[in-house]
């Protein structure tokens, strides 16, 4: 016991009754659970839909069953087809396709949905990701490092993707307001 | 203004203004205390989802919104390693100069250049507005600045190499 240092002990995190503890479940709204299968079916069907050229049905189908319930897996596949047909529709096309989908029965929560994944999207790839993409060495060291190291030359990587969420993101935010921003933060059902 | 900068700052824009929607909430834990939540992370149920802001894989803005703080993380662009030097040496003389910046957060967290720390007690004192438009002015500048004090360092350099490799000419 007296190697033990009480003084770095967070006595909060032993108290059930504490705030530290707070029962998030509580907050959060049921949730089906969604197996990974599942999701692969759906994001299939939804790809067969974008193929044939429906693009605003795919989004739709995608954004309307979001899977809450399931792991990280199955929320990457969808997210990673959510993203593939943001990235299938045209610029020309984004603004009547929200205004179409916002005025639709339950069209805000549809577009709540697509504020969280245009966020996580953009979450994506971050700083631990570039930096295992980052082959490139610079050619001489010159150990006369004060910051950290990090990959360099890779600064467009992604960029593509990137503006094509940021124009979604602001062209959702026109549509939907701040309000939809506020929802995908308050909002404990994550994508 | 490039083209693809300016999505950039305005989803930065909408979302900080979002963000923004603090109150003001004493401590749970200890009595006639009233800390940052998203620093002291007393409880779960107040600390909201953090978003992520990409312009690419380089550049890059964390908003960590909570009940009475939002903290504001900036990675600023850095295409070489003269770049990253310059990037160190700017953040750390502002962040060393903190106090009378009010909202800049003494040390930036984890993978990114400089973070800010906006508490209930400023948006009540400062108008939220300008908050925003401070940080996106500073995100417009901060890129100028830098870009700028390369071309000086190699204005200098080749200077200072061509008087003194002269007399060996």
């Amino acid at each position: 016991m007296a190697e033990f240092n009480w003084r770095t002990l967070n006595i909060d995190a032993l108290d059930p009754e504490s705030s530290y503890n707070f029962d998030l479940a509580t907050l959060t709204p049921a949730v089906q659970p969604v197996s990974t299968q599942d999701v692969q079916t759906l994001s299939g069907q939804i790809k067969q839909l974008m193929r044939a050229g429906q693009s605003e049905e795919a989004l739709k189908g995608a954004l309307e069953n979001p899977p809450y319930g399931a792991d990280e897996q199955g929320k990457n596949i969808h997210l990673s087809t959510v993203t593939e047909i943001l990235q299938s529709i045209r610029q020309s096309e984004m603004t009547p396709i929200l205004q179409r989908i916002y005025q639709s029965e339950g069209g805000s929560e549809v577009c709540d949905t697509l504020m969280k994944y245009i966020y996580k999207g953009m979450g994506q790839g971050g700083p631990a990701a570039a930096h295992s993409a980052g082959k490139n060495v610079t050619p001489q060291q010159t150990g006369f490092t004060q910051a950290g190291g990090r990959s360099f030359g890779g600064a467009e990587g992604g960029g593509q993707a990137m503006s094509v969420l940021l124009s979604w993101h602001e062209k959702l935010v026109e549509i939907s307001g701040p309000g939809s921003i506020v929802r995908a933060m308050s909002d404990r059902r994550t994508v | 203004m490039s083209q693809s900068l300016r999505p950039y700052l305005s989803c930065v824009r909408s979302t900080l203004t979002a963000a923004l929607s603090l109150s003001n909430f004493a401590s749970q834990a200890s009595e006639r205390h009233n800390v940052p939540e998203i620093e002291a992370r007393t409880s779960p149920e107040l600390i909201l989802n953090p978003l992520t802001v990409s312009r690419n894989q380089e550049e890059r803005v964390l908003i960590e919104p909570s009940v009475n703080s939002v903290r504001v993380s900036i990675r600023i662009k850095q295409a070489d390693e003269i770049e990253n030097i310059l990037v160190h040496k700017f953040t750390r003389f502002l962040t060393q100069r903190a106090e009378p910046f009010f909202i800049l957060r003494r040390k930036p967290i984890d993978g990114y250049d400089i973070s800010f720390l906006i508490t209930n007690f400023h948006t009540e004192e400062m108008l939220k507005h300008k908050l925003v438009d401070f940080i996106i002015q500073f995100m417009e500048d901060v890129d100028k600045e830098i870009s700028e004090m390369k071309l000086f360092l190699n204005a200098r350099a080749r200077f200072v190499a061509e008087s003194f490799l002269t007399p060996f000419d």
